[in-house]
């Protein structure tokens, strides 16, 4: 086998490097000392204490914003922090970029591939490298390339042409820039975010290959249940802080659930409940496939006058293509969605709204409102519109609701890029709530992102005094707190399903937790 | 980026200070005078004197300004039609063969159609005829970039040349329909005289440049303009080229405004070849093929930010800068015509150059030397 | 049957190509680091005349294809810093170039217009070799600078496919991000590769004039070449290998109406059989549609777009 003798080198050059610091081989692989980093307006990590031993599978789990990825970051390179140290074999070290990352033999494999689809695999792995000759040898390289592959169980032709590989495939090619970059450490950023089941359970066959060769992991994911049988360790943060660590056989999947969402199981007070009545909504037996993988499946709701239903789950788990299925801005394979008696899957956005359905998106500027247009002219968006567009009407409404919602704008001309993002909002609701005619049914993703205190009560009081005016709002947002605080009814959305239905008021947390994470209950 | 020690940082600027809106053509205009006036006194003229004299003949004598208005007219098409285009990010730059067309198809109407017309209703079956022609003309590119996604800069272009060569083949490789068959000179075959409007005399006696169309074209640009602003097809245009995501989420279908933005391109820069037919030349002109139209218009557009109103305005300073630069030519103190073009191109650039500075804040910093 | 005249249009065909070659390969090489410019005719144009001023007043043709080449990154440095710096829309400041350069080229080449050639670039003298038959004009009746754009070409494509900093340019046009994350510098990329296939493009101009032209005179001396240099990378696939059987197709597609008319042969109009180069690209355009040949044989994915990286 050609591939031997390179492995045999691999493996010489390995212990060589290691054994350097044979004195320190009990000093873990990689480690973060009181690491803080800061950006505007949000503290990413604070003080945070991580180390990996060499040979380790150790995972940073929490949910989107808990500050893994930064942490991550920081450990290869990409980030400086503002304070504490990175430290490699027990010796601090500098980095100020990913390359002297790699020259510490760390490396990240990003959730987004940067990679080049017209190359061939093996140009993609050396692209960049730098000690790449001149002339490319490509022969070698390609060699090379296939040696890595066979030994760490990828398989991969390093002449397939990458455009035309599955995304775990992708995947592969990454990994094996790293390692042929020389990586002993590897972070790996929501790995699995991109791959069907049967994909990720060849990654961690090949997360078990490198680990055996002495390289070390990080796995950095929210998805509680599949981290669980691969990690040696798991550390949990939250808001930045590390709120717990857990080794291999001591894990509670109840107590990471916990440590993921933050807070002890205790009674939230609830709302009071307002007199539901007939179905305005049905979602029944929706199927969404796009590029051969099912991103939805199989979901039925129903969402009545007077209620909100909240849809509670991680970003990533299908929450964007649900909320378009069901406003009609894309059509599923199956399954029927229903507006105020009227069938709207195939009918399209206008269908959908015709039929009484409003629909906030979250992303407010870039596709709920134009964003170089004013607040008068972004009013019609949504409504009917004869030949002639009559901003008149429009002009008169938009005055009005700046005054009521207290929308801060120079004015009802201004662009409404140049709102903040609780003005843009309201602006969004106004228009979706009260300024389209007939429309009964509202679905509002992600509310009250990014948002300040005071903009955040001012929708959950916009969304409140819709529910009692007897509209039925479907609500989904990655927010638990806000989806615990304003629904009536929870669902979570796992990995597209719907994977569980509580009524608000006894909304058992714990269970919304761990469904969140994907655990069975 | 990183200049000698210093770091050059662009960001975008959310509001531009008003004064910027105009200073920015103005020095523009300014620093493209002085480049221009720079090559004038290389080669031994003047730069002030023949800059007064190019003003006086493109724009302050009376024959000056007629011609320049005459020469505005099929350009006012044109840069609408790119204008109209540029906007939504489409970028055809087939005008030039869409204005051939345009000659074509009107002309094919003036004598086919037009003779027993009144002049009342030959001249607009003429400009139908060229707008239609000219729509044609960009319908495989658009076609082709709905269905395949192929990009209709090239396809575009690539028409430019074959409309070119038809229109060559028309009137030089055969004698067919287009050719005048009252002489072996290759000419075209003249059109009805009702489809021919007479020059405006301006209450003078004498003959100019000027024809009806020069109006019919800003009559054109203003309705255009006013439609785009109240129309719902200029409301959903606008929401598609500010984001198309927007205009998605809206329900709208953006493959039909796409294409017929196109399509509405096409037509214009075609009304402009058939407007040629009704005024100047009267029959299908391969003379139209040097003067460079169709890309003239791209540069009238970009210089007037694709807004039509400003595309007139746009259009009459260019085409002043070509007439008075072919008077230059002729005159006692020759210089080339090719100071006019000169200048056209350096404003634009300078124009470009100035619209980046107008929309994003520049900052120079120095760089620290590495702890 | 005149073969032998067929022979000659043939040994044109492949003359003419060189200004196609250097042009597109000019274009290429720009076009794959990400930036379009358009202004291809009129640096053709300001090689010329640049070319012919130089050789005018100091005789020297070497002096002459250098100042041309010189003029040639000047011109594309301009858009260089405009699309590349300032990040400006790269189809108008092309269309500007064009016509900027094309009315400054007029401009300096009144003084000359009509006047006849101080040199001219001479077909090399091979001697017997250019009487064999069939291969004799086609492979041996050619000029120096001929030979050296066929070698230049297979350098140039060794230089993209098999060499580091090759495979950086082809990276840069398809996933700036990717190569900026690795510590390439996209913007210098995009510079380098810009200025050289705009002294290529100048330089393809001046060898037109000093080769194949009579006298200078603006519109007769490059006849639209320019465009059908843009038209032909694409025919090409963005490959300098593959320009060079398109360019010879061209050439030779400009070169059979004057053949036919000499011939007094006529199948076809001279006007239409002039009209095949372009449709016969706009059909390989088509062609070149499908999602799988756009993402192998198609444009640099991030063609005409400029690059910003997300700071953080």
């Amino acid at each position: 086998m050609g591939a031997l003798p390179f492995v045999a080198n691999l493996a010489v050059v390995t212990s060589v490097a290691e054994s350097s610091n044979s004195s320190r081989t009990s000093q873990p692989a990689l480690e973060a000392r009181g690491v803080t980093k800061r950006f505007p307006g949000v503290v990413a990590n604070d003080a945070v204490d991580f180390d990996l031993a060499r040979g380790e599978v150790h995972t940073l789990l929490g949910e989107n914003g808990a500050g893994k990825s930064t942490l991550a970051s920081v450990l290869c390179g990409l980030y400086r922090p503002e304070v504490g140290q990175v430290l490699r074999n027990g010796a601090e070290i500098r980095l100020n970029s990913p390359r002297d990352g790699l020259a510490h033999g760390i490396a990240m494999v990003h959730q987004h591939f940067r990679l080049v689809d017209r190359f061939t695999v093996a140009e993609n792995v050396v692209l960049g490298h730098k000690s790449l000759s001149f002339v490319l040898a490509t022969n070698d390289i390609e060699d090379r390339v296939a040696a890595i592959t066979q030994e760490f169980g990828l398989p991969l032709d390093p002449r397939a042409v990458v455009g035309d590989l599955s995304a775990g495939e992708r995947q592969r090619v990454e990994i094996v820039k790293a390692l042929y970059q020389g990586a002993e450490v590897l972070l790996l950023d929501e790995p699995t975010a991109l791959l069907a089941p049967p994909e990720v359970e060849n990654l961690f066959v090949t997360v078990r290959a490198m680990t055996h060769t002495g390289k070390s992991v990080v796995f950095v994911s929210h998805k509680l249940g599949e981290v669980v049988d691969i990690s040696d360790r798991i550390t949990v943060m939250r808001g930045g802080k590390v709120t717990g660590s857990v080794r291999r056989g001591e894990a509670d999947v109840r107590k990471l659930a916990e440590l993921m969402v933050g807070r002890e199981i205790n009674i939230v007070p609830r709302r009071a409940k307002s007199p539901v009545s007939d179905v305005l909504l049905s979602v029944s037996q929706v199927h969404l496939e796009r590029d051969g993988a099912e991103i939805l499946s199989d979901i039925n709701l129903d969402v009545r006058a007077g209620e909100i239903v909240g849809v509670a789950g991680v970003a990533g788990n299908g929450q964007r293509d649900l909320a378009e299925v069901i406003a009609g801005l894309q059509t599923p394979q199956q399954g029927n969605v229903t507006v105020c008696g009227t069938p709207t899957a195939r009918a399209g956005a206008l269908g959908a709204r015709r039929a009484g359905l409003a629909y906030v998106p979250e992303d407010r500027l870039g596709t709920g409102l134009a964003p170089s247009m004013s607040i008068v002219d972004n009013m019609v968006l949504t409504r009917e519109r004869g030949f002639l567009v009559d901003r008149k009407s429009a002009l008169t409404e938009s005055e009005q609701f700046i005054r009521q919602l207290e929308i801060k704008t120079p004015g009802p001309l201004t662009p409404t890029r140049k709102l903040s993002g609780g003005n843009a909002q309201k602006v969004l609701l106004a228009r979706e709530l009260f300024a389209v005619s007939g429309a009964r049914v509202l679905v509002v993703c992600s509310p009250t992102r990014g948002l300040d205190v005071g903009a955040v009560e001012a929708v959950h009081a916009l969304l409140d005094e819709a529910r009692d005016a007897g509209k039925a709002i479907l609500m989904v947002s990655e927010d638990l707190d806000e989806v615990m605080t304003l629904a009536d009814r929870v669902m979570v959305l796992y990995r597209g399903k719907i994977t569980l239905e509580q009524p608000g008021t006894d909304a058992d947390l714990e269970r919304v937790g761990r469904a969140m994470a994907g655990i069975a209950s | 980026m990183i200049v000698l020690g210093y770091r050059v940082r662009m960001e975008q600027r959310l509001s531009a200070p008003r004064s910027l809106l105009v200073m920015v053509p103005v020095f523009s205009v300014f620093f493209a005078l002085v480049v221009g006036g720079i090559f004038l006194a290389a080669t031994g003229h003047p730069p002030i004197g023949t800059y007064l004299k190019l003003m006086d003949n493109g724009y302050t004598s009376f024959y000056g300004i007629t011609d320049t208005l005459g020469l505005a007219t099929p350009l006012v098409c044109t840069g609408l039609a790119a204008a109209f285009a540029f906007r939504m990010n489409l970028y055809s730059i087939g005008q030039e063969g869409q204005l051939y067309l345009g000659m074509i198809g009107g002309s094919w109407a003036g004598i086919a159609l037009a003779d027993s017309l009144p002049t009342l209703v030959a001249v607009p079956v003429v400009l139908l005829f060229g707008a239609f022609a000219g729509a044609m003309w960009v319908a495989v590119p658009a076609l082709l970039r709905a269905r395949l996604g192929t990009s209709e800069i090239v396809s575009t272009l690539l028409l430019n040349y074959v409309a070119l060569n038809l229109l060559n083949y028309f009137i030089f490789g055969s004698t067919g329909f287009f050719r005048d068959p009252t002489t072996s000179f290759p000419q075209g075959r003249p059109v009805a005289e009702s489809a021919r409007l007479s020059p405006i005399s301006f209450f003078t006696d004498k003959v100019t440049n000027t024809y009806p169309t020069f109006f019919i074209a800003v009559i054109l640009a203003v309705v255009l303009f006013w439609l785009m602003r109240v129309s719902n097809y200029g409301y959903e245009t606008a929401v598609y080229a500010d984001s198309p995501n927007t205009a998605r989420y809206a329900g709208m279908n953006s493959a039909w405004l796409q294409s017929s933005v196109l399509l509405i391109s096409g037509a214009l820069a075609g009304v402009g070849g058939a407007m040629y037919v009704v005024g100047p030349a009267g029959k299908v002109d391969p003379g139209l093929l040097q003067v460079g139209l169709g890309y003239a218009g791209i540069v009238v557009a970009a210089l007037a930010r694709y807004n039509f109103i400003a595309v007139i305005v746009a259009a009459v300073l260019f085409a002043g800068l070509r007439t008075g630069g072919n008077a230059l030519q002729i005159s006692s103190d020759p210089v080339p015509i090719a100071i006019a073009v000169v200048l056209q191109g350096a404003v634009l650039l300078f124009a470009l150059g100035g619209e980046l500075f107008r929309r994003n804040k520049v900052t120079i910093t120095r760089l620290q030397a590495a702890t | 049957m005149n073969s032998n005249i067929w022979l000659l249009t043939f040994a044109d065909a492949i003359s003419i190509a060189t200004t196609l070659i250097l042009a597109s390969l000019g274009a290429i090489l720009t076009e794959r680091s990400g930036v379009i410019n358009l202004g291809v005719e009129g640096m053709l144009l300001m090689g010329a005349v640049t070319g012919f001023l130089v050789a005018d007043s100091s005789g020297n043709l070497w002096l002459a294809l250098f100042v041309a080449v010189l003029v040639g990154v000047a011109l594309a440095s301009v858009h260089a810093a405009l699309t590349v710096g300032l990040r400006a829309n790269q189809i108008v400041s092309g269309l500007a170039m064009v016509i900027f350069a094309t009315g400054l080229s007029q401009f300096i080449g009144k003084p000359i217009e009509g006047d006849p050639l101080p040199v001219l670039i001479r077909p090399i003298d091979f001697g017997a070799l250019s009487d064999i038959p069939f291969f004799g004009p086609v492979v041996f009746g050619h000029d120096l600078f001929t030979y050296l754009t066929w070698v230049l070409v297979a350098a140039a494509s060794f230089y993209m496919h098999r060499t580091r900093p090759g495979l950086l340019l082809r990276a840069t046009g398809d996933a700036p991000a990717t190569v900026d994350a690795q510590g390439g510098s996209v913007a210098r990329i995009r510079w380098v590769h810009t200025v050289v296939g705009g002294a290529l493009m100048t330089f393809a101009g001046a060898w037109y004039m000093f080769a194949r032209s009579a006298a200078w005179n603006q519109s007769a001396t490059t006849n639209g070449i320019g465009w059908i240099a843009l038209a032909l990378v694409v025919f090409a696939s963005w490959r300098p290998l593959r320009a060079i059987g398109g360019a010879v197709l061209f050439g030779f597609s400009l070169q059979v109406p004057f053949t036919l008319q000499a011939e007094q042969i006529r199948v076809l109009p001279p006007t239409i059989v002039a009209m095949f180069p372009y449709l016969i690209t706009l059909a390989v355009l088509v062609a070149l549609s499908t999602p799988r040949a756009r993402r192998l044989l198609g444009a640099p994915k991030m063609l005409g777009q400029p690059f910003v990286r997300d700071e953080r």
